[in-house]
């Protein structure tokens, strides 16, 4: 279980999240969802590791993790899938996969994670020896996700997964998303596309102005015709 | 027979003008600063050198070593003193520090080496009788820096490509957040490029040490080289400031030997502005634009 209780965050001057609480159950997707300035990246950066909170608690099986290192939390099964895929561009395929277990020793295995990668995304496997930033859209999201399975994570934060993407592409995310849930995953999933958030999560929290200004389970919550219009814009 | 000399004399200089763009570009890549102080690096390693192979007797060999670690020392305390504390300021901050390293180091190597205009020599390594093969003129010293630069870059090539430090220094340099997420702790690879920059300007250093004179100022003179053959490959590619290196050397031994040698100081100034004028990104540019 991963418990956020009352987490600030501020850049300088400015408060970006404020007191916020949820929960990710071992097992479940959770939506976090919010518009463009709603603070849901610097919460995903804030629970990797990469900005230290201003206060507030961060649970993960019991022990405090907030502002602990992203090295830190990878390590402990915390791992994010960064908004844009932000692959290594110039790396081939391969060295992306690879470093994606940096954190790791045991050779035998990490080979064995790379062949389950493959076997998830299929496309990539003629495709290693090439430079990832040659890939397209889809197949860089991929190369993205195969890069953070392979630190071998308990829980998967996913900023985004479907921007950028087509709506064929989007849907075979869908298809993964849920997939590695199947395979025992538990999935924070930020998103701003609510279709993607309604076809996989149990629970959404809507996020707006640093605030959870919405909870609840994530079907009913989307079909609000208030939470729509006055938090996502619709 | 003066074409042949000046090529080799050109190709010599250029591989150790072409480390001390490596080690510049290397810094570069990781952390987006030039390091300032890459010349006086080279410089100092240089006395370094000179002390363990004359003043402590040491072989050439293990002095090259023994340098190359004192180099290494060196750019972790660069790290250490002047860009972790100053590393969230603002570059221009950042590259002020290394210019202080610079002075630091250039008044360091005048204290213990008792510089003040004098200059110290480094024993050869080699015959320095010329060796005459047909038309062209062998200088056995240059042989022996160049293929100990090619063996070095060789050995860099390979560092990057294959071993898994050098992919988490190249994965740094690509794109830090996604290396950080992954759990590459990137402020070590920061300390690392600034060692291994400062190791490969001293062995710049100790292979050009038995070809030229050392004294506390030379190092600006090679920084100026290097910092002109990293641009001609566009500052952040490796293959490019090994050519950089050669073409810098080279155009220098011409232009020295054709035209006058007070144009040799002048043309890797030349090179720099053509190059920013004509392809700013690069000589490589090209074909990095078409890999991507």
């Amino acid at each position: 279980m991963l418990e956020v209780r009352h987490l600030k965050v501020s850049y300088g001057l400015t408060q970006v999240l404020h007191d916020v609480s949820f929960d990710v159950p071992d097992g479940k997707i959770v939506a976090m969802l919010g518009g463009n300035g709603s603070g849901k990246t610097t919460l995903l950066n804030t629970l990797t590791g990469l900005v230290k909170p201003a206060g507030g608690s961060v649970m993960f099986e019991n022990a405090e993790c907030a502002g602990l290192s992203a090295y830190d939390l990878v390590r402990r099964g915390i791992v994010q899938v960064p908004q844009g895929r932000d692959v290594w561009p110039s790396m081939s395929v391969e060295d992306n996969l690879f470093l994606g277990a940096v954190t790791r020793h045991d050779r035998a295995e990490i080979r064995k994670d790379q062949a389950n990668v493959l076997e998830l995304f299929p496309k990539l496997m003629p495709k290693l020896r090439r430079a990832a930033g040659s890939l397209s859209g889809g197949e860089q999201q991929m190369v993205a996700i195969g890069r953070a399975l392979m630190a071998r994570p308990r829980y998967l934060l996913m900023d985004e997964p479907s921007a950028g993407l087509a709506p064929a592409i989007v849907s075979d995310m869908v298809d993964t998303i849920l997939a590695l849930n199947e395979r025992g995953l538990t999935i924070l999933l930020v998103e701003q596309n609510i279709g993607v958030a309604a076809a996989v999560a149990e629970h959404a929290h809507v996020l707006q102005n640093g605030e959870i200004a919405f909870s609840g389970p994530a079907a009913g919550l989307l079909d609000d015709p208030a939470v729509l219009r006055s938090y996502l814009g619709r | 027979m003066l074409l042949s000399y000046l090529l080799l004399s050109g190709v010599t200089t250029g591989a150790l003008y072409a480390l001390v763009a490596l080690g510049l570009v290397v810094v570069n890549k990781a952390t987006g600063i030039l390091n300032f102080s890459q010349g006086e690096l080279f410089m100092f390693s240089g006395f370094i050198a000179w002390s363990l192979h004359v003043q402590l007797g040491l072989g050439y060999l293990p002095s090259f070593l023994g340098t190359v670690l004192a180099g290494f020392a060196l750019g972790l305390t660069i790290d250490r003193v002047a860009f972790r504390p100053v590393k969230s300021s603002d570059v221009i901050a950042i590259v002020l520090a290394t210019v202080g390293i610079s002075f630091v180091l250039k008044g360091a190597a005048r204290i213990i080496w008792g510089g003040k205009s004098d200059y110290l020599s480094f024993p050869p390594i080699t015959s320095p009788d010329p060796i005459v093969v047909g038309p062209v003129l062998i200088i056995p010293q240059q042989i022996v820096a160049f293929l100990g630069a090619v063996a070095i870059m060789l050995g860099f090539a390979a560092f990057f490509r294959y071993s898994r430090l050098g992919k988490m220094m190249q994965a740094t340099a690509d794109n830090k957040k996604a290396a950080t997420l992954v759990g590459i702790r990137t402020d070590r690879i920061y300390t690392l490029a600034f060692g291994t920059g400062a190791a490969v300007a001293a062995a710049a250093a100790v292979l050009a040490a038995p070809l030229t004179l050392l004294y506390p100022d030379m190092g600006f003179s090679f920084f100026i080289k290097g910092f002109a053959a990293a641009v001609l490959g566009g500052l952040a590619s490796l293959p490019g400031a090994v050519l950089g290196g050669f073409l810098v050397g080279i155009v220098e031994a011409l232009a020295g030997g054709y035209i006058h040698s007070s144009v040799m100081e002048v043309s890797a100034f030349i090179m720099i502005m053509i190059v920013l004028i004509v392809r700013p990104t690069g000589l490589l540019s090209f074909y990095q634009a078409r890999r991507v």
